[in-house]
């Protein structure tokens, strides 16, 4: 594939700012878990096209993919507890609408 | 060919993308969210990333979506239409800041990945990959052994943390346990009056009986 990195880039950051604008956007808590699931695919796009960028063929460059490999270990457990911490909200509030959780907003 | 691949699967990644912001049912979201995945996998592999490509399918659209599904269906909320509509959300001023902030993000990004000095990459090492499994495996258990070790960390703290919000979902059938021992530290004084108490019926059916 004969794509300039700044093309790989461009496209992390328009999913990037998809993943922001969602998470501003969406009142739907799983939506807003998505949403950073889209960010952090973005931030693994990022590395991996550094990491492209700064390969040779004699020393290709292992830090994209090594912390790609950790982010998605990261999105994994965040996934979880966010998970987790939805399903005891809805317990608690029978809704998984963010209105529904005000007592901490000014 | 390749190229063409690339250009054509980020317009749908994109796309796809918008659509897990602009879906109602949070399915669709899903459902939109597994296709921004899979183009991402498959412009990894364009890229010469094959490991990754297949930790992507593996891990983010084979774990962690199921995941995001399960939850779905366990709350059962794959059919609550109708409660997001673009244009109400756009009214409120936070939605608008939202936006603000995600085209300024956008421009930075796309600005800043312009003027950055990217050099010519070389596009015969593409061909064979990029992330070799040995290399990856020796750099991840040789230099970067230590962030592997706070991976690892973090998800132990992970599995505890999501067993003790486990475990409180039962609140009020756990806290009444507390309850009963804070009741019973606080009834001593109620304790020994039943023991007066508890005579008068034996002695009344001793009475009875005699």
């Amino acid at each position: 594939m004969n794509v300039p990195t700044e093309h790989l880039l461009v496209l992390a950051a328009a999913l990037f700012a998809l993943g922001v604008l969602g998470f501003f956007v969406r009142r739907n808590m799983i939506v807003v878990l998505m949403c950073i699931e889209l960010m952090l695919n973005a931030a693994i796009l990022t590395f991996l096209a550094a990491s492209r960028l700064h390969s040779t063929p004699d020393h290709p460059s292992m830090e994209g993919p090594v912390f790609a490999i950790f982010v998605i270990a990261v999105a994994a457990a965040e996934a979880a507890v966010g998970l987790a911490l939805i399903i005891a909200v809805y317990r608690l509030k029978q809704s998984v609408r963010t209105e529904t959780l005000g007592e901490m907003g000014g | 060919m390749a190229e063409f691949l690339f250009y054509f699967l980020s317009i749908v990644a994109v796309a796809a993308g918008a659509g897990v912001v602009l879906s109602r049912s949070p399915m669709m979201s899903i459902i939109a969210l597994l296709a921004t995945f899979f183009c991402l996998a498959v412009i990894y592999l364009l890229a010469g990333f094959q490991f990754l490509a297949a930790a992507q399918v593996l891990v983010y659209a084979g774990a962690i979506l199921v995941l995001f599904l399960f939850v779905i269906m366990l709350l059962n909320l794959g059919d609550t239409r109708g409660q997001f509509r673009l244009q109400d959300a756009l009214l409120s001023g936070k939605t608008r800041l939202g936006l603000a902030v995600a085209a300024a993000l956008g421009l930075v990004g796309a600005v800043a990945a312009r003027r950055a000095p990217l050099g010519e990459h070389d596009a015969a090492l593409h061909a064979e990959g990029i992330d070799d499994l040995t290399d990856v495996a020796t750099a991840l258990f040789g230099r970067y052994s230590l962030p592997f070790e706070v991976v690892s960390l973090l998800l132990l703290a992970t599995m505890v943390a999501v067993l003790a919000l486990a475990k409180r979902q039962r609140g009020p059938a756990s806290q009444r346990p507390p309850e009963a021992s804070a009741t019973a530290l606080a009834a001593p004084p109620p304790t020994p009056a039943p023991p007066p108490a508890l005579p008068d019926p034996v002695a009344s059916k001793e009475e009875v009986t005699s």
